[in-house]
């Protein structure tokens, strides 16, 4: 096959696809000074590799990529070949524009709905720091976006956007097997809470939930009742819960701010639901346990 | 009608048991909470979490399945899991996560003591032997390692007392649960100024001590309507998991022991005399000011038989570990007695009795060309049960046992409990109610009610379900490979430092 490269307002190619910024097939044969530096990416930008050998730093971290491996860099992560160089090999990119100010990585050309969308955001973020995976699976896939990019027949529209949809669901998913062993769930249920601590402000679905353990939502929430004695929902509350009883205690934060820092829509809503638990209004407890230290 | 509850804090979860007064159990649930490692010696649980599971656990119960039959709550009753301990400023609020028994940072402060003559005294004083669990060690090693905690710290309390204290205002410990700080006396059931002086703290820091049937607290006017409880509600301020669980086990006449096999496990005995163990192998409990609770716990239970089919096992749909073990089991059941000359040393996680050495590793000894992975199974298992012998076997030096009760997950599988029948070579009985330390708390709570004269009649109640009785042949099989298990774990002498050191250093 010989190279490609196609590019938003040069390549003809692109004109129906605003929001692919960029779509290359590259043999590199020769090495050259400065032909791939350390750049902050303002775009997703999705890598794999078809032959040789890629020495690169991805957000400042060093990684060798061979044939068979994918990596993603998300808006605001960095991406260069060490020593700045591109290495000699084969390889395909895409590089895919973010909504502006959008809080979703995919954009309306996606045919996900809106909790798919949330969930593959969800999941991308979270393993950002775990960014080169094992995907042969996405060959074909940037194989048959060549042609259809190239062919433009008939339903060629639609098929990019579903090979992309396609590409999405897929690392997603990867990312999930390969961060997950699928054994342990209390491994798995501590991680998912370690990242909704990290995140109690967002209104967490349980689409999301489960998809963050690669589990469907009816035997996520089946398992996680099983394993915690609460609803996924429930469970999440309970937190939300804690971490407002210690805010209370530490006196520094003012309740409205507690209420939506930890999750609540409201701090009526934070007052009744801390209520129903201990019995007391969040100012009450606060005037009962408050650490003057 | 009236209903006792009885809450756990357990090592996982809280549960909640509704008795109606003949313990029978109206009603149950738990809710779990996790535990943090944020370095591999680490484990730790917040405590505000733990607080606010048990609450709303303890609620949904009462509404959903406690209040709807018309019963009144006349009584709850505590019990939590032993060694954890909260640091608290003097406002009450903690600094910090709860540390769990398995935290294992004070592994040097603990090894210098140990063997001294200090060491000894306080292991003779306070029954608990010297290792990082203990409050004892927890606090050396806090003062040690972080001052500025260390000193900002108005008093060091355990989980349990914790969450009495948010509930009723007051800050109390029980015997029970003191007496695994490895702080207090167990002669004179007070503070020891000695272990005291080690760990660098006075009385002041500690909790009031208060026998396992104090009832003198009231839950906060508050939390009393919150949970529509009767202002006659009597909060008994309980004991430890591992007393309540051998009183819940039935095993006060003498000859009897339990076993317990959990993720951890342990073999108890009930007695009125102190164990005092030169070797400081076995500890010694308060349960009431009359007897005393001797054994020994391992760190190597269930846990590594969850560890061997996480790695081992085949699993049809993700995170269906049950089923995964079902398997497993079903093929250990077909390897001979003995796995055929393959053996196992269980200390994945280091070990406590007997051999309370933080240090040691597993090992599968003996692998021969005709092994499978089914006999690396049933070594495993065996192996975990000979660990649980070897324990039996301190005890047995200073208790006659005749027959033993089991109770906790793994030991009640029907494969373990042959097992453990055929090593001992004694009759083995499974108890009829799955719980030991809820019906332990029941019988706690009726002993103080006045439905019992005491502990020892209260006990008499605990119903045995299955005996499964000791196969000859198999024992005297097990005896001969037990000695090649016994004679390794003594040859290994500095190699469990020496690789544990080498996996600190560059295993990650």
């Amino acid at each position: 096959m010989i190279q490609l490269i196609l590019q938003q307002g040069v390549s003809k190619e692109l004109v129906n696809f605003p929001h692919i910024l960029e779509f290359a097939y590259r043999k590199n044969s020769t090495i050259q000074l400065n032909s791939f530096s350390t750049t902050v990416t303002g775009c997703i930008c999705l890598y794999y590799i078809l032959d040789g050998k890629f020495n690169w730093m991805i957000d400042s971290q060093s990684y060798t990529l061979f044939p068979g491996d994918c990596t993603i860099v998300l808006p605001g992560q960095s991406i260069g070949g060490e020593s700045n160089v591109l290495n000699i090999g084969t390889l395909y990119w895409i590089k895919i524009a973010v909504d502006e100010g959008g809080k979703l990585l995919m954009g309306k050309w996606s045919g996900l709905n809106k909790n798919e969308k949330l969930s593959v955001n969800q999941i991308l973020i979270v393993n950002k720091g775990q960014l080169v995976l094992k995907l042969k699976e996405a060959h074909i896939l940037m194989q048959n976006l060549q042609a259809e990019l190239r062919n433009e027949e008939v339903g060629f529209f639609t098929r990019v956007n579903q090979l992309l949809d396609e590409l999405f669901i897929l690392i997603s998913r990867q990312l999930i097997r390969q961060h997950n062993s699928r054994r342990d769930f209390p491994q798995a249920f501590l991680k998912l809470e370690q990242t909704l601590r990290k995140d109690l402000e967002h209104q967490w679905t349980v689409e999301e939930m489960a998809a963050l353990t690669g589990m469907g939502t009816t035997a996520f929430t089946e398992k996680v009742k099983n394993y915690s004695g609460f609803s996924p929902l429930n469970y999440l509350i309970n937190i939300r819960i804690t971490e407002a009883l210690k805010l209370l205690k530490r006196g520094e934060v003012n309740v409205t701010d507690i209420a939506l820092n930890t999750g609540f829509y409201s701090s009526q809503h934070f007052a009744t639901t801390f209520k129903r638990f201990t019995g007391y209004t969040p100012s009450e407890f606060r005037k009962n346990n408050r650490s003057k230290s | 009608m009236d209903c006792i509850i009885t809450i756990e804090l357990g090592t996982n979860a809280a549960r909640v048991f509704a008795f109606d007064l003949s313990g029978n159990v109206i009603a149950f649930a738990k809710g779990h909470y996790p535990t943090f490692h944020e370095r591999h010696d680490q484990s730790e649980q917040d405590p505000d979490q733990m607080f606010i599971t048990m609450l709303y656990v303890l609620k949904n119960l009462l509404n959903d399945k406690v209040y709807p039959k018309k019963y009144v709550v006349s009584c709850i009753c505590f019990s939590a899991s032993m060694h954890s301990l909260l640091a608290v400023d003097k406002d009450g609020v903690p600094l910090g996560n709860s540390i769990t028994w398995s935290d294992n940072r004070g592994k040097k402060e603990a090894s210098d003591l140990k063997d001294t003559q200090l060491g000894k005294e306080i292991y003779s004083a306070t029954g608990t032997p010297v290792h990082p669990m203990s409050s004892l060690i927890k606090i050396a090693w806090m003062k040690n390692n972080q001052q500025e905690k260390f000193s900002r710290t108005s008093k060091f309390m355990p989980i349990k007392s914790y969450i009495i204290q948010q509930l009723t205002g007051a800050c109390v410990i029980d015997h029970s649960i003191a007496s695994a700080t490895g702080l207090m006396n167990i002669r004179n059931l007070a503070w020891d100024t000695t272990a005291l002086d080690f760990a660098g703290i006075t009385a002041e820091k500690l909790p009031d001590l208060v026998p396992v049937f104090y009832s003198g607290i009231a839950l906060k006017k508050e939390y009393r309507k919150a949970l529509k409880m009767p202002p006659s509600v009597k909060i008994l301020v309980g004991s430890s998991d591992g007393c309540l669980a051998t009183l819940g086990a039935g095993v006060w006449q003498n000859g009897k022991a339990t076993i317990t096999i959990e993720d951890s496990g342990a073999f108890r005995v009930i007695g009125k005399e102190i164990i005092d163990d030169p070797k400081q192998q076995i500890f010694n409990y308060v349960l009431t000011e009359k007897y005393f609770v001797s054994g020994g716990p391992t760190s190597n239970g269930g846990v590594i038989f969850e560890w061997f089919t996480k790695q081992f096992g085949d699993f049809k749909n993700a995170f269906d570990i049950d089923h995964a073990m079902d398997a497993l089991i079903r093929e250990a059941s077909e390897v001979q007695v003995g796995s055929d000359g393959l053996l196992f040393l269980p200390y994945l996680h280091g070990e406590r009795a007997p051999i309370w050495n933080p240090n040691a590793r597993g090992c599968y000894f003996g692998v021969n060309i005709r092994h499978e992975r089914k006999h690396f199974i049933r070594a495993t298992i065996e192996g975990i049960l000979f660990e649980m012998y070897s324990i039996g076997k301190t005890l047995e030096k200073h208790r006659q046992i005749d027959s033993l009760s089991i109770n906790g997950s793994f030991a009640s599988i029907p494969l373990c409990t042959q097992i453990i029948a055929d090593v001992f070579n004694k009759p083995v009985s499974t108890l009829s109610h799955g719980d030991s330390i809820g019906v332990g708390a029941f019988l706690l709570s009726a002993t103080e009610m006045g439905m019992f004269p005491g502990l020892e009649e209260a006990s008499q109640m605990v119903k045995m379900h299955q005996t499964y009785l000791p196969n000859k042949g198999d024992h005297d099989i097990y005896a001969q490979y037990f000695r090649v298990f016994e004679n390794l774990i003594a040859k290994i002498g500095v190699e469990f430092d020496e690789i544990s050191n080498l996996q600190e250093r560059y295993g990650g």
